[in-house]
């Protein structure tokens, strides 16, 4: 478990991206353009039913939106994603935390952690349904609270337990209290584990939310993506697609921007 | 006879649940305001003695006092410098620098005025902003330093702090307390490896012996203040003393 959190704080963190050059930056454009040109004129000739063209994606995006299915999916959506990442983050945290602090919380939670996490959290979708249902939002929301909360909850356990011993023996020999002890060193400390947790539980909120949206209750994004595919409106069936693809970049983007700003000293010291 | 700042009575610390005697029925008395330097084969208990002197280890027997006190948890009238540093990466240097002080919970007035003496003192001025990681080794030390000074303790308890420093910036920083003690002399624990750095703190040299550790003997440093590096070794006690302390840890030693 500790290696998969360490891991995971390495494999969701593309430092990189940050120092890009010129001649970097030229590169991925064209590497962008060369496949969406070639997708463009090439596609339609291969398979014109399916293969539409990025122009026609495109040219899908004011017809959704003008009558109105894409803010629908889009709003339902979010509005179970929101309240699922909510959960799994608060869930995570306190979890975390409190198993990262109390030997005896960490020993009750980890078997079920450690087998929860393990079991692909797709095969465990149907056992929501069962639980609780396949109409509201509910069962959606607790599909994305159970994608989001292991990475969450491990890293923030990973975090408070690492502490570097060297820094807690300064807290003591100061005299510090047991709350600024937390305040101090724990936190900042667990904090880039933490905020590494959050990037992944994004991405698998994500695909906690689609999912579900395939499964169970039919609504967002997901649903729209299904019913265009029966349809075979290929174009269409895109639109929801990089809707999702623009949130997951924009959280990202989001959570670097707030390391940056609660954890300047990272930005260094990783290089 | 001076009085006892600190005092270690039969003092006895184990390891790994009774198998290591790290120091058996040790005896010590740190006189009040002098430097005392605890010299030490490696792997003799220096640091363990020095973390029971501030309450950070418990002892398997005998007793430490502090001005009458017996100690069983870290006081405010005690600091202690790190050999790792022991800085927060997160926090910048003057908020280090601060760290003894909020938590002692002085009024911010107080705590500004100190941290800027003390910033000055170590010669961090121009640093006051920069993160740990940006600061060189010595540099960070200085920090660490600041910050236990900047608590006004009444003893100092240093842990190897130069230890993981080069040759040169080791100099610089062993002046630089030189100077320091000058100014401000307090009581100060010092503990080292190295026979030289010992010579040129101390006003007296503890020599341990291997484990368990006891006190092999005591040589009184009869080099006059204020002292440098340079001066202390280009004194004529100085051979003489290094000597000594030689012969003491080569028996250990073997």
């Amino acid at each position: 478990m500790k290696a998969e959190a360490a891991q995971a704080s390495v494999s969701a963190r593309p430092r990189s991206r940050r120092i890009l050059g010129g001649s970097d930056l030229a590169i991925r454009l064209a590497s962008v353009l060369v496949v969406l040109g070639t997708w463009e004129f090439l596609g339609p000739s291969l398979n014109p039913g399916i293969l539409k063209p990025p122009s026609a994606i495109l040219a899908a995006f004011p017809v959704l939106i003008q009558n109105g299915e894409l803010q629908l999916a889009l709003g339902q959506s979010l509005r179970v994603y929101v309240l699922g990442m909510a959960i799994a983050l608060v869930v995570g945290l306190v979890l975390g935390i409190a198993s990262g602090r109390a030997r005896v919380l960490y020993n009750v939670i980890d078997p079920w952690v450690s087998a929860l996490y393990s079991i692909p959290a797709v095969a465990l979708i149907p056992v929501i349904g069962v639980a609780l249902g396949y109409t509201g939002d509910l069962p959606r929301i607790a599909t994305v609270a159970l994608f989001g909360v292991f990475p969450i909850l491990i890293n923030t356990q990973q975090g408070v337990r690492n502490v570097d011993p060297g820094l807690l023996e300064v807290a003591r020999a100061f005299s510090s209290s047991e709350r600024r002890l937390w305040k101090d060193v724990v936190v900042p400390s667990a904090l880039p584990f933490i905020l590494a947790g959050v990037r992944l539980a994004i991405g698998r909120g994500l695909i906690g939310m689609i999912v579900a949206e395939f499964l169970i209750g039919l609504a967002g994004l997901g649903y729209l993506i299904i019913v265009y595919q029966n349809t075979f409106r290929i174009d269409r069936m895109f639109v929801p697609v990089i809707v999702v693809a623009v949130i997951g970049i924009a959280l990202m983007g989001f959570v670097q921007f707030i390391e940056g700003r609660v954890a300047p000293w990272l930005r260094r010291e990783q290089q | 006879m001076v009085s006892a700042r600190i005092s270690v009575e039969h003092v006895t610390k184990r390891f790994a649940s009774g198998a290591v005697t790290v120091f058996e029925d040790l005896d010590l008395a740190v006189r009040d305001g002098e430097a005392l330097c605890i010299l030490g084969p490696s792997g003799c208990g220096k640091t363990t003695l020095l973390r029971c002197m501030h309450g950070l280890a418990g002892l398997d027997g005998g007793r430490i006092v502090v001005d009458g006190v017996e100690v069983r948890a870290p006081s405010r009238k005690v600091a202690m410098v790190f050999q790792h540093f022991g800085l927060m990466p997160w926090k910048r240097v003057r908020e280090n620098v601060a760290y003894g002080l909020e938590l002692a919970r002085l009024p911010r007035a107080t705590i500004e005025e100190r941290v800027e003496r003390y910033i000055d003192m170590v010669g961090l001025r121009g640093f006051e902003r920069a993160y740990p990681y940006a600061l060189s080794g010595g540099m960070q030390q200085r920090v660490g330093l600041a910050r236990a000074l900047a608590v006004e303790p009444d003893i100092l308890l240093m842990d190897e702090p130069f230890g993981s420093l080069d040759a040169l910036t080791r100099e610089v920083l062993q002046n630089e307390l030189l100077r320091i003690y000058q100014e401000h002399p307090r009581t100060m624990v010092f503990i080292t490896h190295s026979i030289e750095e010992a010579i040129a703190l101390g006003d007296r040299v503890v020599v341990l012996s291997a484990r368990p550790a006891r006190v092999r003997e005591i040589l009184a440093v009869d080099i006059p203040r204020p002292r440098t590096v340079v001066s202390v070794i280009a004194s004529p006690r100085f051979v003489d003393l290094r000597d000594r302390c030689w012969r003491l840890l080569r028996k250990e030693a073997a």
